[in-house]
């Protein structure tokens, strides 16, 4: 395995979330109100058009020269850029500067709206964003011809609402959202979500501030589902929080920063990602991980070209090649995320057998089956759940 | 001759201004602007596609209305903790300040650059690193609860008092400085005088040092309350959910919600009250021509 802990660069800068109080998102607050409101004003010609560009003819030769990546920090695996270079002569100006999807959005959505480079070829924003992107008419399209790995994608995410037919995202890696947690500190298994608000644990417990990542598991818990959500169902979940947080149950809304409450002893139960776990577990073999028995969500990061793009070939090239089962075994290594090919077990088994047995890594059907993946909201929708969970988290 | 005189009179008139400029032009683009700005957009509502909003101008001061009623409790708050860290801060740098101006001797630039040094290290990080010696199953939690002196929440992390504690420690240096730049301007052959008047101590203290230490007292209390006030690091790492500040709201509804009318609305309620508060307190101190 690599060398570096990830965990030590993780804590400041997190895949999921860049740390709130981040230089950036200081500079956000003091540039905000003049940028936001400059941004805002002459941006009305583009809102609402849904109409897909198509991609530029391709005139069937191999891509050539420079392919700019924007992807999230320790999304990769060392050695890989080297590897696509070697394959393909292609040379890659690879960035990790993708840090959040409202942030990226909030930065790149006015030179998109005018059709302006962004500085990437391919860009890697969760399921939700890719599909924002889709339906603003910023992406192009995937050629299938260039793609000729894309069989092996699971066929679950193949028929997916958020992109039928996979025409304009490539999933890269997904992960499980569900409870991580400290055995030493529980005294026993944690399985429901009804265990979280257990007095025991009182000021112990910690929730995602993300709206999709909090409220998921909590509406699965009270019968209703992530896939086809309404006020409603989302409101009943937020009353569950609200009720706990006035009773002193919840001790803080967290990003990806649960990791270092729940590794120093400070929070016994955290909503938490699988993959963050895989890594605290080398540290604290204590710490376990668990899909709530009424289920837990599941995220999808997917690689997609803007519009924008300055190499079009290049970029399916390279999905391509991520898409070769061997390749992609690497980067599930490195990065210990849940794969988005099928039938990964034989290569995970080549780089380390454990990887194939973990089944944070290569989660077992039953898991699976436990999993669910918001429905693409709409534009009214993501405000109102914003807001009415921003009335619990930020207040 | 007399041209020439006019002329060097003209210019010099002129110069003042011309020195000045650049500050002018600076303030007119990054607060001018953005002043006028912020004030629109609290004023406007939003339309179209929550993505690529349109800010209508529309003096729709319902945004004022909702700042105030859903975040009063956030913004009392907020001036709590602010003004008991500033009072806190006063109590520990006073001394300090004191005895660096007063009684340090030779080691009086050692101490002052000891009470620098912490801040080369950046403000996120030494707030963080208070998560590490707070923590639940940290020494200093063991050692309070042994003696019976935890906060009621049986820790001592994620707590108002840790907030407190937090703003205290990182705005510190803002009272210090100020505070020894005044004391160490006192004529010593004041403090001398006062003593052959029979002044004890306090009554030294109470009629010759604090007075004209004041300036300090103000300039001190000004540079820590403000930024206090409008703080959200601290609360977002030190604190609960139950210690959420005006910041961490402005901050959600700038990032999170999107709600820039309200956001602005909420930057403009603290501006003003914090306004309000300076000048009560410089009014109350007498100092006006201090600052």
């Amino acid at each position: 395995m690599a060398d570096v802990d990830p965990r030590a660069i993780a804590r400041l800068t997190s895949r999921r979330r860049f740390i709130g109080g981040g230089a950036a998102t200081a500079a956000a607050l003091i540039l905000g109100p003049s940028v936001l409101a400059s941004c805002s004003s002459d941006t009305t010609s583009t809102s609402g058009q849904s109409a897909a560009p198509s991609a530029p003819a391709d005139d069937g030769a191999a891509a050539t020269g420079t392919l700019r990546v924007s992807n999230w920090p320790l999304y990769m695996a060392d050695g890989f850029v080297a590897a696509f270079q070697t394959a393909t002569g292609l040379t890659v100006d690879y960035k990790e500067d993708f840090n959040d999807n409202e942030e990226w959005f909030a930065k790149n959505k006015e030179p998109l709206s005018r059709k302006q480079d962004i500085g990437a070829d391919l860009v890697v924003p969760t399921q939700f964003m890719a599909a924002r992107l889709a339906g603003l008419g910023w992406l192009n399209p995937i050629s299938e011809a260039r793609w000729t790995n894309r069989g092996n994608l699971r066929t679950d995410l193949m028929d997916n609402k958020a992109d039928p037919g996979r025409k304009f995202s490539a999933p890269y890696l997904s992960g499980m959202v569900g409870l991580a947690y400290n055995k030493a500190a529980t005294g026993r298994d944690i399985t429901t979500i009804d265990d979280l608000w257990d007095p025991a644990f009182k000021g112990k417990i910690s929730l995602f501030s993300d709206m999709q990542d909090g409220l998921g598991m909590l509406m699965m818990s009270q019968g209703a589902s992530p896939e086809d959500p309404s006020l409603e169902s989302v409101q009943k979940a937020i009353d569950l929080v609200r009720e706990n947080k006035d009773k002193g149950q919840i001790r803080r809304f967290t990003g990806n920063d649960y990791a270092d409450d729940l590794a120093a002893g400070n929070i016994v139960v955290a909503q938490a990602y699988s993959g963050d776990v895989v890594q605290l577990q080398k540290d604290n073999p204590d710490l376990d991980f668990v899909v709530p028995e009424s289920g837990g969500t599941t995220f999808l990061d997917t690689m997609v070209i803007p519009y924008t793009t300055q190499n079009q070939k290049a970029a399916e090239e390279w999905i391509n090649f991520i898409y070769d089962r061997a390749n992609y075994a690497k980067l599930v290594a490195f990065t210990r995320y849940v794969p988005v090919l099928s039938d990964m077990t034989a290569e995970l088994n080549k780089i380390d057998p454990e990887l194939a047995n973990n089944p944070l890594i290569n989660p077992p059907a039953e898991t699976l089956a436990k999993l669910k993946a918001w429905a693409p909201l709409t534009d009214e929708q993501t405000s109102e759940f914003n807001k009415a969970y921003a009335a619990v988290t930020g207040g | 001759m007399a041209g020439v005189a006019g002329s060097t009179r003209q210019r010099s008139r002129i110069a003042p201004y011309l020195m000045i400029l650049p500050a002018m032009a600076y303030l007119g683009v990054f607060y001018v602007v953005p002043f006028f700005s912020l004030l629109r957009t609290s004023l406007s509502e939003m339309v179209g596609s929550i993505y690529l909003p349109t800010l209508s101008f529309s003096w729709n001061f319902g945004n004022y209305a909702r700042a105030l009623g859903d975040y009063r409790e956030q913004i009392l708050r907020s001036f709590g903790y602010a003004l008991t860290a500033t009072v806190l801060c006063l109590l520990l740098a006073f001394p300090l300040a004191y005895v660096i101006a007063f009684k340090a001797g030779r080691f009086k630039n050692l101490l002052l650059g000891l009470v620098i040094l912490p801040f080369f290290v950046t403000f996120l990080i030494r707030t963080i690193a208070w998560k590490t010696i707070l923590a639940d199953d940290g020494w200093v939690v063991d050692a309070l609860g042994t003696v019976g002196l935890l906060p009621s929440e049986g820790r001592l992390l994620s707590t108002s008092w840790a907030v407190i504690g937090g703003l205290t420690y990182n705005w510190i240096i803002f009272m210090i400085l100020p505070l020894y730049v005044s004391l160490e301007k006192i004529d010593s052959r004041l403090l001398e005088a006062s003593r052959d008047l029979y002044a004890g101590n306090r009554r030294m203290f109470g009629k010759v040092i604090l007075p004209l230490a004041l300036p300090g007292v103000l300039a001190g209390s000004l540079l820590v309350f403000i930024p206090s006030v409008g703080d959200f690091i601290n609360a977002d790492y030190l604190g609960s959910t139950e210690t959420t500040m005006i910041g961490n709201v402005i901050q959600t509804q700038f990032l999170v919600v999107k709600d820039y009318p309200v956001a602005a609305a909420l930057s403009f309620v603290l501006m003003a009250l914090i306004l309000a508060g300076v000048l009560l307190y410089t009014r109350a101190l007498g100092t006006e021509d201090l600052v």
